[in-house]
């Protein structure tokens, strides 16, 4: 992007506005609105935002992948996932509860989760990604794009996070297949959507690759011990105040959590 | 309705149902999609026993052709499609013997009009299912195995147009059906959680899961059960009962080859003619 009238990117502002939106839950225009920002820049952005939680004392916990599937990538307009960062302020306790005032205009989703037991990197042939896999786990994932009605460019939403908010995993299981796993996403009991992990790239293990490939060309390498969220199996459905949300996967029990 | 009125009425009832089942019949021996049958029985759940009339009508003739009856299809098993149809209920078709497809085996063109396939769990019986009521325990001991199914439904009437009667005449769009060839008994898979993948070489269609068939493909067997002794012909022991679709249905082109796959149970496929060869 050479589009001098609107002159250069201030990474390190657009990262506060959206770090601020996000603690406090308030809405922010779109960058991609006034801005030429690019892929590569708003990556740079939302590497910024991170910092930022970093120096406020949240430790790194793994990445989060997005449009995940055929009809969401379709839906975009992109070829590629997008991902985003994960810290341990974003993870809330199996049954535990997640303040809804600080959020915007949450939306959750059903998710399986790896949790890494060796390092991945650019470098790791996509041959040994599922061996560096310790566990696998049942996961939702709340969205909160800090954008008006959920609309965004991609450029926009990657340096929003990917619309990261918070997330919540199950009790770790032994990696199996998880290529086919029915999850079902219960909202005070009642199931609200349900669907397949084939819906995460056809198996939630080619995500994982390309969280190796797409972290890793960003010279990050995922770590032991991180967690990788691989994607949604239905389309994120809104989280109503006060609910209580249970995701269970067949054969990796369930996860909780209640918005309080 | 009383008296002499009800006997006027009932004729021409019976008028527009011979018509209906006519219309559908005419599509099966031509291969032409028809009209929607609406116009004639009318539409919206308080004419299902009129559309049920029809599609009685046509089985009745089939049978008398000498086809043998194996079963039956739950149709309508997702709240969406129930609320695309205006619907709270699902509906039925019947099964004949030559609606089976081996797993694997190809589809001669031209023999579906407007194909279009979804996975599905069926269930084949080993008990009759007679009570008036019958609970899961009774389905449940009833069942002597589970397979993993494509069913390929076809649509007699042209370009799908269809309401919940049309599509109830036309035997709930039943085309065609695979099943899968390892029997898995209930206790060996929980039908509730088990995903579901449908791939068209390898290029996933649709994916769902077990719970999207009324909460519990057995759910929806158990109304089946208790809907068809209302009606005088309970499921029998040897029956086949595909429980309706685990994801959204797809339509199929010529030369497509489907494969679908549902966690515990297995994967069943069936491929697609690629161009009409009498």
């Amino acid at each position: 992007m050479n589009d001098t009238s609107t002159g250069p990117i201030d990474v390190a502002a657009l990262a506060e506005i959206l770090d601020d939106a996000a603690r406090s839950g308030r809405m922010v225009s779109r960058p991609a609105d006034t801005t030429p920002l690019d892929v590569p820049t708003a990556y740079q952005v939302q590497r910024a935002a991170f910092e930022r939680r970093r120096a406020r004392g949240e430790r790194p916990l793994g990445v989060k992948l997005g449009f995940t599937s055929k009809a969401k990538m379709a839906q975009m307009g992109v070829d590629d996932l997008i991902w985003g960062l994960l810290s341990d302020g974003m993870l809330i306790e199996d049954g535990g509860t997640l303040d809804g005032g600080g959020l915007v205009h949450p939306r959750i989703e059903p998710e399986v989760a790896f949790l890494l037991g060796r390092p991945i990197s650019a470098d790791t042939p996509p041959t040994q990604v599922a061996a560096a896999v310790a566990g696998v786990a049942v996961a939702y994932e709340v969205l909160d794009s800090r954008y008006q009605d959920f609309r965004f460019t991609l450029p926009d939403v990657i340096a929003d996070n990917a619309s990261a908010a918070a997330f919540g995993v199950g009790p770790w299981h032994p990696p199996a297949g998880i290529a086919n796993t029915g999850l079902i996403l219960e909202i005070d009991g009642r199931a609200v959507a349900t669907g397949s992990s084939a819906a995460i790239l056809g198996d939630p293990l080619r995500s994982l690759a390309a969280a190796a490939r797409l972290a890793g060309a960003a010279g990050i390498e995922l770590e032991p011990g991180w967690i990788v969220l691989a994607g949604a199996a239905t389309a994120a459905v809104p989280l109503p105040p006060k609910a209580h949300v249970r995701v269970v996967g067949s054969g990796l029990g369930q996860v909780e959590v209640t918005v309080r | 309705m009383t008296g002499t009125s009800k006997t006027a009425l009932d004729g021409a009832l019976d008028t527009a149902l011979d018509t209906a089942a006519g219309r559908l019949r005419a599509a099966y021996a031509t291969g032409a999609p028809c009209a929607p049958v609406r116009d004639l029985i009318g539409t919206g759940d308080d004419r299902l026993a009129a559309a049920y009339q029809v599609q009685e009508r046509l089985t009745r003739e089939w049978l008398a052709q000498g086809r043998r009856p194996v079963g039956h299809k739950i149709g309508l098993t997702s709240p969406a499609v129930q609320r695309q149809l205006g619907v709270d209920t699902p509906d039925f078709g019947l099964l004949l013997a030559d609606m089976a497809v081996p797993d694997g085996a190809e589809i001669p063109a031209g023999a579906l009009l407007q194909p279009r396939a979804e996975a599905e769990v069926a269930l084949v019986l080993d008990r009759d299912l007679t009570r008036e009521r019958h609970t899961i325990a009774d389905l449940v001991r009833a069942t002597a195995f589970a397979l993993p199914a494509i069913e390929v439904v076809d649509s007699r009437i042209r370009d799908w147009d269809i309401t919940i009667t049309d599509t109830v005449a036309d035997n709930a769009s039943a085309g065609r059906y695979v099943l899968g060839t390892r029997p898995v008994r209930l206790r060996d898979v929980d039908l509730r959680t088990a995903g579901m993948v449908l791939e068209r070489r390898g290029d996933q269609v649709s994916t769902g899961i077990g719970a999207a068939c009324l909460g519990h493909p057995l759910n929806a067997a158990l109304w089946l059960a208790d809907t068809l002794v209302r009606l005088g012909r309970p499921l029998r022991e040897g029956d086949t009962v595909l429980t309706g679709a685990l994801g959204p249905v797809v339509t199929v082109a010529p030369g497509d080859v489907l494969e679908a796959r549902i966690a515990g149970l297995g994967d069943v496929r069936v491929a697609f003619a690629a161009e009409e060869n009498t």
